[in-house]
């Protein structure tokens, strides 16, 4: 890839297994100047760097078309206004067609019109909208006008109803072909079939419309591909039921012609099967949308209108028109429209969706709203600072959307294998027929017996006809498009289970990786504690000297003048003494006097007690004897926390320690990744002993200690070296470089702004345990990835023996070709079905103590005003 | 239009190598039919075309694809 070279996510119609991906890849990777190609199936969508000098879009679009597939469009019709002659519809047309992704514009000056075919997901109506104005016109969307996600459901509904239709037809047609094949086994209700279904001529007229109406499609599309150099699915099918109605034509019509005659017939098979494999192609038609369903919830969050406030007005405008800098009001119960800042009023926000966060937001002048999030309670007003595709929501779509168009490492091998298969079952079909024809008819054949679901005695077929029906049953039966649909629909369900938690996979690559976890590394300041000092311990001397000079001290009092004596100070530690005063309900007024000793403390004086505070070397210059204290100084340090000696009056009156404290939930994340069997790692400055004290509290089984941030990359590389799959959590910005030598990444709690972080996982919450519902997802996903494998291949591993004829020899069984093709469309389905389970999966964290979805909306409570 | 003619070129260079194959798999088939048991003529000639189709839909793939890459390896090389 070049500098010059542009990234294109690519939407392709028309695939339907694991070998249609590599053609559409080869097809793409041939044309000059197209690299990095990637195709996924279940996300219909190829994703590719290209050099636009050398290759247009139209030249992908075709090549795409060339091996049988299509790049859907769209069309979209904007009302022009502002153009008066001919000249006019050539700069409207001309600025529109430079637009990347407008493969068309037709301007139709009369009406004021212009049609725009464009590539959904390319190229947006807002930037249409502004190509035209920019040439001086307006441009305003005909309410007509589908968006991308409209667009999406409506191209996939046609394919349903264009498969419903095509299994109308064979279905019904099918099953009276079947009836009048096996008329003479209806017994009792012959008498209500007419007599005429079971003539032969009569079923070959019936089973023509199915071959050459709802079947046309396999003939034509792998025409078209074979044309090209690549072989798919759909030929396995054509030869499958061009083979079967051919030789069922020629024993109707030339019956002594030695192809087995009339006895030998064999148009149900081709009616069922073209049957079969179009109710294969709508279940799975049915069932594929809905393991995207996560990706469209999120697509639904985005609001359609805003009010903005214009010279004084309020004014309704698409969403996706809203401008940077914008004043938006917001009433209760409305969605926000973009992300932006409130400058005006008070309210309660629902940010669940995106965050997790169960509680509405307390939001006022100052605070940061999200986008697609609702409000909830009162009205405010705020200004846009992201709009269009800059928004958290849009960051969060494309990133979910990104990765579901990825490919696992063990997808790209399954669809290397599925993409060769098809051309070796070709192989496997000459060979099984020259095996039959040869040697096995005469060895093996039993004129007895008979196909399963087939009313014909084999007697009747000859060696020709009994080669070539096993023959094509090889082909029918050893279709891989359960294969191919086997990963991306478990990656795609998993990265869109893991959005509802607020856990962002960043590509197919990060699940599959993270499932594989051993060892885990957190770093600590900010990850597995707060990052902000706080008080621990309070240690009041039992000195009666101290009553003597300070009256009754006991540990609120003491803190008390710890906190005043640091209210001038604004050393961190000072900080964390005043906070932790003020969360106890204290009183810190201000000191009388107050003066600070560098390096070593602070001395004021307040309510007639002279407050000294510091460290023991500043005791030790004042002559405050700490001797009876020094022991528990020495514990509370050996536990981490940094000790502040406090003296009051001259007398040693106690102890304050001060430590980073852990987060509420670090403890039980650490002993849930325990439960899961990882190694768990902390990493930090920290010296070791501080640092150890804080591993012992959370159960940590490796501590590096003193590591400085430019070194915790080398230390990742040092427990990969020892063969760890290592994954470091941390901020996506410090910890950036550690994050990215890991196999996994976790940026944890880096809000909606998605963008701009580093690693293969985001957890937009602050909440640790959040790495354990990662893992938990996918584990999950990548369970759900080897079953289905497993159901793909033992179809086709159990199938292709058997429509071999391996087993005639021993039980006289041989599978018809069109219950092969029920085989391989009850395979599909299931792997459809199975990764379809995933929707019921929940995390084993917090269950019914977190919100089960961030998609979901939380019924919400009125805000407290003191969150 | 330059990419359309090398298709072209691809297609004829492809179909002089993947239909000889195809017929004289057909042929050798028709051959061994004859020579070896009983088979009845029809059966060798259904089998010579379903082993010609078979053949055919093997060796197209297989060889436009090789034509292709030679095609796109010669301006590489330039």
């Amino acid at each position: 890839m070049t500098k010059t070279d542009l990234e294109l996510s690519l939407p392709i119609s028309g695939m339907t297994c694991a070998s249609c991906v590599s053609h559409v890849e080869g097809a793409l990777k041939e044309l000059p100047g197209v690299s990095n190609v990637v195709v996924n199936l279940a996300a219909n969508k190829a994703n590719l760097s290209y050099d636009p000098r050398r290759v247009k879009l139209d030249q992908m679009r075709r090549a795409v078309d060339d091996v049988g597939y299509a790049v859907p469009t769209a069309e979209l019709t904007l009302d022009v206004r502002g153009m008066t002659c001919a000249s006019c519809v050539d700069h409207v047309e001309s600025a529109l067609r430079e637009l990347n992704g407008v493969t068309a514009s037709v301007v139709n000056l009369g009406l004021g019109a212009a049609k725009v075919t464009y590539i959904p997901g390319l190229v947006s109506t807002s930037a249409m909208k502004r190509a035209v104005r920019d040439v001086g016109y307006e441009a305003q969307e005909r309410s007509e006008g589908a968006n991308a996600l409209d667009r999406e459901r409506q191209v996939r509904e046609e394919e349903i109803k264009r498969q419903g239709r095509n299994l109308i037809i064979a279905g019904t047609i099918g099953l009276i072909v079947m009836i009048g094949t096996f008329y003479d086994m209806l017994g009792a209700f012959k008498a209500f079939v007419p007599e005429f279904l079971s003539y032969k001529w009569v079923i070959g007229l019936l089973t023509t419309p199915i071959v050459f109406g709802p079947g046309r499609q396999f003939f034509t599309n792998s025409w078209r591909g074979l044309k090209h150099g690549v072989t798919d699915m759909n030929l396995l099918y054509a030869t499958g039921i061009g083979a079967a109605y051919g030789i069922a034509v020629i024993n109707t019509l030339f019956p002594n012609a030695g192809f087995g005659g009339e006895g030998a017939t064999f148009f149900e098979s081709a009616a069922l099967l073209t049957a079969f494999i179009i109710l294969g192609r709508w279940l799975e038609a049915l069932t594929r949308g809905r393991t995207s369903e996560a990706i469209r919830k999120l697509m639904k969050l985005q609001p359609k209108v805003a009010r903005v406030m214009r010279n004084g007005q309020e004014e309704e405008v698409p969403a996706d028109e809203v401008e940077l800098g914008d004043a938006i009001l917001v009433r209760p119960g409305e969605s926000i429209a973009v992300d932006g800042e409130v400058f005006e009023g008070y309210s309660a926000v629902d940010e669940s969706m995106l965050t997790g966060e169960s509680l509405p937001v307390e939001k006022k002048a100052g605070d940061p709203v999200i986008g697609g999030t609702i409000n909830k309670t009162g009205a405010f007003k705020f200004k846009a600072t992201r709009v269009g595709k800059d928004t958290s929501l849009a960051q969060i779509i494309k990133l979910v959307e990104d990765a579901q168009a990825s490919k696992a490492p063990i997808q790209k091998l399954a669809d290397w294998v599925a993409g060769h298969f098809i051309l070796g079952v070709h192989l496997l079909a000459v060979v099984v027929f020259l095996f039959w024809f040869f040697f096995g008819y005469q060895m093996f054949f039993d004129p007895n017996s008979s196909f399963i679901m087939s009313p014909y005695k084999l007697g009747e077929i000859g060696v020709f006809g009994f080669s070539l029906l096993l023959s094509v049953t090889v082909l029918v039966i050893s279709c891989p498009c359960a294969v191919g649909l086997a990963t991306p629909s478990a990656m795609m369900a998993g990265t869109g289970k893991g959005a509802e938690f607020g856990v962002l996979f960043k590509g197919a690559e990060a699940i599959e990786n993270t499932s594989k976890l051993q060892t885990i590394i957190f770093d600590k300041t900010g990850t597995l504690t707060k990052g902000e000092p706080s008080v621990t311990d309070v240690v009041v001397s039992e000195q009666p000297a101290l009553n003597r000079v300070a009256g009754s001290v006991n540990s609120d009092r003491l803190l008390q003048f710890a906190a005043i004596a640091e209210r001038n100070s604004e050393h961190p530690l000072g900080e964390a003494i005043i906070r932790g005063a003020e969360r106890r309900g204290l009183q810190v007024v201000e000191p009388e006097t107050f003066n600070s000793i560098p390096g070593h403390g602070v001395e004021a004086k307040a309510e007639r007690t002279e407050i000294l505070l510091g460290n023991r070397k500043l005791m030790k210059e004042r002559g405050a004897d700490f001797s009876a204290l020094m022991p528990q100084a020495e514990a509370l340090e050996a536990d981490g926390k940094t000790v502040m000696f406090v003296a009051l009056n001259g007398q040693a009156a106690g102890l304050i320690a001060v430590a980073d404290t852990l987060k509420e939930y670090s403890a039980e994340a650490i002993k849930r990744l325990h439960k899961l069997g990882l190694e768990v790692a902390m990493i930090t400055g920290d010296n070791r002993r501080t640092a150890e004290a804080i591993a012992r509290k959370v159960g940590i089984d490796r501590v590096l200690a003193e590591v400085l941030p430019q070194d915790k990359a080398e230390e990742v590389k040092k427990l990969q070296a020892q063969g760890k799959k290592v994954a470091m959590v941390g901020d996506g910005v410090n910890d950036a470089p550690a994050l990215a030598q890991a196999e996994v990444g976790m940026a944890i709690g880096s809000g909606t702004d998605v963008a701009k972080e580093t690693g293969d996982i985001i957890l937009i919450k602050d909440d640790i345990r959040d790495v354990v519902v990662a893992l938990e997802v996918a584990k999950a996903t990548m369970r759900k990835v080897k079953q289905n494998l497993f159901w793909a291949f033992f179809y086709n591993t159990l199938g292709i023996p058997l429509g071999a004829g391996l087993f005639y020899a021993f039980a006289s069984v041989v599978i018809s070709p069109e219950l092969a093709g029920l085989m391989m469309a009850v395979s599909s389905i299931s792997v459809t079905l199975n990764t379809l389970l995933l929707k019921g999966f929940k995390p084993s964290v917090g269950r019914g103590q977190r919100p089960a979805s961030t998609l979901r909306l939380q019924p919400a409570q009125a805000p407290t005003g003191n969150d | 239009m330059e990419h359309e003619q090398v298709e072209k070129e691809v297609t004829r260079k492809s179909a002089l190598i993947y239909l000889p194959i195809s017929i004289g798999a057909a042929l050798l088939f028709l051959l061994a039919a004859s020579l070896t048991g009983n088979h009845p003529l029809v059966a060798r000639i259904g089998g010579m075309v379903w082993v010609g189709l078979l053949s055919l839909i093997v060796s197209m793939p297989v060889v436009i694809s090789r034509v292709k890459k030679q095609f796109q390896a010669v301006p590489l090389e330039k």
